[in-house]
């Protein structure tokens, strides 16, 4: 790392701080004006609160999103490989819905298609949020409880979260070869016999399950234990006064009162889950169709073979999906209540 | 209030969901580091034109990384041709290969490509099939150049690169003093050798088992090729594919010669470790294994399959391209042609050999006792007197990634040689019908 590498670093980071500042600050000022001193309404200071993050998210996530969807019905391709304009209609490039038939009815890579991916991401998704939900519940209420050094057990507990994920799915991929990693080493002085982690599709796709689960418990744990912390004690104590059972007391008072906690926590977790391209990706490094998910084919369709305009499509069916899935799962547990009563 | 209940409810999910959907952090590509202080000796190219006045900042791309030294080599010869032309800064850029390839496009369709790029020849395709690269006829000297490093690179009659180096071809190497001073004389010879050796945790013989790269000189030394003669159908589903499967496949399972598990890592550390007497690697890393072994290297083409023919590895290498906004700016494209000149000279290749041992693209360079003086290199031409030249159209793309799906399938147990080879074929067929 040269000084000169280091300058310019920090030239480009600095000025780019500089103009989101002042970006910012115009921001203010403008719904200042109009706000307070023009209409003088109530939300003023909401409004004002959130304008920054509202701007932030609509250039970095709803510009792309809107030009994704623009791509996504066009033929964009290596071969045909420029801008598209407005749905590609004037550079000829204009394909209606075909890419999201294509979707459902072509392999999305070399042969699988897109309902073995889905079931493939559903099984993942599944056995992933439920291991982080109840090893994580688990962790909880045992920190939860009166012990000497529950801040270093917390410390280790959460580490996993702590190291950037990459290096550590780098570092558990060596450690599931065959013959020299330390899994199996340890396996055998059990007496177990060596596990084909990375080439056999079953035990490659447990590989998978195992580390997600090592990466995702601690977040479960943390947010359970917050939660936790804020139920009043009262209610423990009426219930211990009424013979309640410990059982008794966490299904009556523990998990109804967790849910305005766990219901965004399960739902972060399953949509980060079904959309975890960094797990699959590395865990998979002999990329057996029997270990991609949705977004690892997508990811293959965009950037390896360059279908644009097909990984485009992909990646908005993947996304209706997964909002169909929230709006759904929020209405039945009623768990946004709270938001607006 | 019904109503007020929808819109919270679908604002929330949506708000989760998009929040959700951000994306995650992307690994960062390793930091370059400053060259070694010396520069080499070089003599300026010579210009036909007024060299442009004016400052230039160009930046480079190379897939050269640290660990051998060849990222520091590129840096040295930026750094020197920054002194004969003080005008010109070259900013130097290491990328992963993919990285390079993906960033480079993404970079072209924001009109913030990079000028220079040094990468490896199958790229060739996908840059030329999106017009995202300058033909080099008018830019550089294509006499200068191998003829068989040119034709790598030249497509539809017109060149897209400048040869840096020229091989990239997979050869055995083998210690010396594991396995005898001489190469095996053809492959019966090599598996009862490794067989010998394989003993106590060593293995006779290691190799990538992970990528199908590594198996492409046994389909040529049974005859087979991935592309019929119009370039474009695949054919992996012949008796030379069956073949040239079938002998990986005894390799690890009947002769019991290989690893269990070895992807490129572990396949290299083990050979350096002197666990494994054998490794069929490529000439990219010879200077690492020279530097590990020193006179106890041995290199060589791959054995002669017995009844068969010398497995036939491609002939790639490592070359120059322009991005297509050069041609926007005629001062631009002089520096460039110029800069790809002096970095293709004889002078300049000849110094590349002495850092890096390979064989260098230039002509007069390979025909240099620097080259046939060396026995390493004179081992690695040799290897690469009996390769082919790569494919490099888009559709090789879907060829690499059909047979490295049947490669790894066959290395992990399945001895359906025939089924892995029509899964390949259909798969080639598919992926080659949506490019």
């Amino acid at each position: 790392m040269s000084l000169e590498a280091v300058q310019t670093a920090i030239g480009q980071v600095g000025l780019t701080l500089i103009v989101i500042a002042v970006v910012v600050a115009a921001l203010e000022g403008l719904l200042y004006l109009l706000l307070v001193r023009v209409l003088r309404t109530r939300y003023a200071v909401p409004l004002m609160l959130v304008a920054p993050a509202a701007l932030g998210l609509v250039i970095l996530i709803g510009y792309p999103l809107l030009w994704e969807l623009n791509v996504s019905f066009t033929s964009m391709s290596l071969r045909n490989f420029k801008d598209p304009g407005f749905l590609g209609l004037q550079k000829d490039m204009f394909v209606g819905l075909s890419n999201y038939i294509d979707v459902f009815t072509k392999p999305v890579l070399k042969l699988t298609g897109f309902w073995q991916l889905f079931a493939q991401t559903l099984v993942w998704t599944s056995l992933n949020v439920f291991f982080h939900v109840t090893l994580g519940m688990a962790l909880a209420l045992l920190l939860f409880r009166k012990m000497r050094g529950k801040g270093i057990y917390r410390a280790l507990i959460i580490l996993p979260w702590a190291i950037p994920q990459v290096i550590a799915l780098l570092i558990w991929r060596t450690e599931f070869n065959f013959q020299y990693g330390a899994v199996n080493q340890l396996l055998g002085m059990i007496g177990v016999a060596p596990i084909p982690w990375l080439s056999d599709p079953f035990w490659n796709f447990a590989a998978m399950v195992l580390t997600n689960v090592w990466l995702g418990v601690p977040f479960m744990m943390v947010i359970i234990l917050g939660g936790l912390q804020s139920i009043p004690g009262d209610y423990y104590e009426a219930a211990e006064l009424d013979g309640a059972s410990s059982r008794q007391s966490f299904r009556a008072i523990t998990l109804p009162l967790l849910r305005p906690v766990l219901t965004p926590a399960i739902i972060l977790g399953t949509v980060w889950t079904f959309n975890n391209i960094n797990v699959p990706f590395f865990i998979n490094q002999n990329e057996l169709e029997t270990s991609d998910i949705l977004v690892t084919a997508l990811f293959r369709q965009a950037f390896q073979y360059n279908r644009y305009g097909d990984a485009a499509a992909f990646a908005f069916v993947i996304f209706l999906m997964l909002l169909a899935f929230t709006i759904v799962y929020i209405r039945k547990t009623g768990s946004l209540k709270g938001a607006y009563e | 209030m019904q109503r007020m209940t929808k819109l919270v409810t679908a604002l929330g999910a949506l708000a989760i969901v998009v929040g959700a959907c951000g994306g995650g952090a992307s690994p960062t590509p390793a930091p370059a580091t400053t060259a070694p202080s010396t520069a080499p000796e070089v003599t300026p190219a010579p210009t036909e034109a007024a060299y442009p006045t004016g400052d230039f900042n160009l930046t480079l791309w190379t897939k050269e990384g640290e660990a051998d030294g060849s990222l520091q080599y590129v840096k040295k010869l930026t750094d020197a041709y920054t002194v004969l032309h003080p005008n010109v800064k070259i900013e130097v850029v290491n990328k992963d290969v993919e990285a390079l390839r993906e960033d480079f496009q993404t970079a072209s369709l924001a009109g913030a490509a990079p000028q220079m790029l040094w990468t490896v020849a199958d790229h060739i395709g996908p840059f030329t099939a999106a017009d995202l690269i300058l033909p080099l006829d008018d830019m550089v000297d294509k006499a200068s150049y191998v003829p068989a490093a040119a034709d790598i690179v030249t497509v539809d009659g017109k060149l897209w690169g400048a040869p840096v180096s020229f091989g990239n071809q997979l050869m055995l190497y083998w210690n010396k003093t594991l396995a005898g001073d001489t190469a095996p004389a053809d492959s019966d010879a090599l598996v009862a050798k490794a067989k010998e050796l394989t003993t106590g945790g060593n293995y006779g013989l290691v190799f990538n088992q992970t990528e199908s790269f590594w198996m492409f000189p046994f389909l040529g030394g049974y005859g087979g090729s991935v592309f019929a003669a119009d370039g474009k159908t695949p054919t992996l589903d012949t008796p030379s594919m069956n073949q040239a499967l079938q002998f990986m496949y005894d390799l690890k399972y009947t002769d019991k010669v290989m690893p269990p598990e070895a992807d490129y890592n572990v396949a290299d550390g083990l050979f350096k470790d002197g666990k494994a007497p054998f490794i069929i690697n490529g000439d990219w890393t010879l200077s690492t294994y020279v530097e590990t072994f020193g006179d106890k290297l041995g290199v060589g083409p791959i054995p002669q399959l017995s009844g068969a023919e010398y497995p036939k590895p491609y002939i790639a290498g490592a070359f120059f391209m322009a991005a297509k906004a050069v041609g926007d700016d005629p001062d631009t494209k002089t520096v460039v042609s110029d800069f790809f000149t002096y970095a293709t000279s004889q002078a300049t290749q000849v110094d590349m050999v002495k850092t890096l041992k390979r064989l260098p693209g230039n002509a007069e360079a390979l025909a240099d006792p620097i080259v046939t003086g060396d026995p390493f290199l004179d081992g690695a031409a040799a290897a690469a007197q009996k390769g082919i030249p790569q494919p490099t159209n888009l559709e090789m793309r879907c060829i690499f990634d059909s047979a490295t799906a049947g490669v790894r399938d066959m290395f992990t147990g399945n001895s359906d040689i025939a089924a892995i080879a029509k899964t390949m074929q259909s798969g080639a067929e598919t992926c080659i019908s949506q490019l």
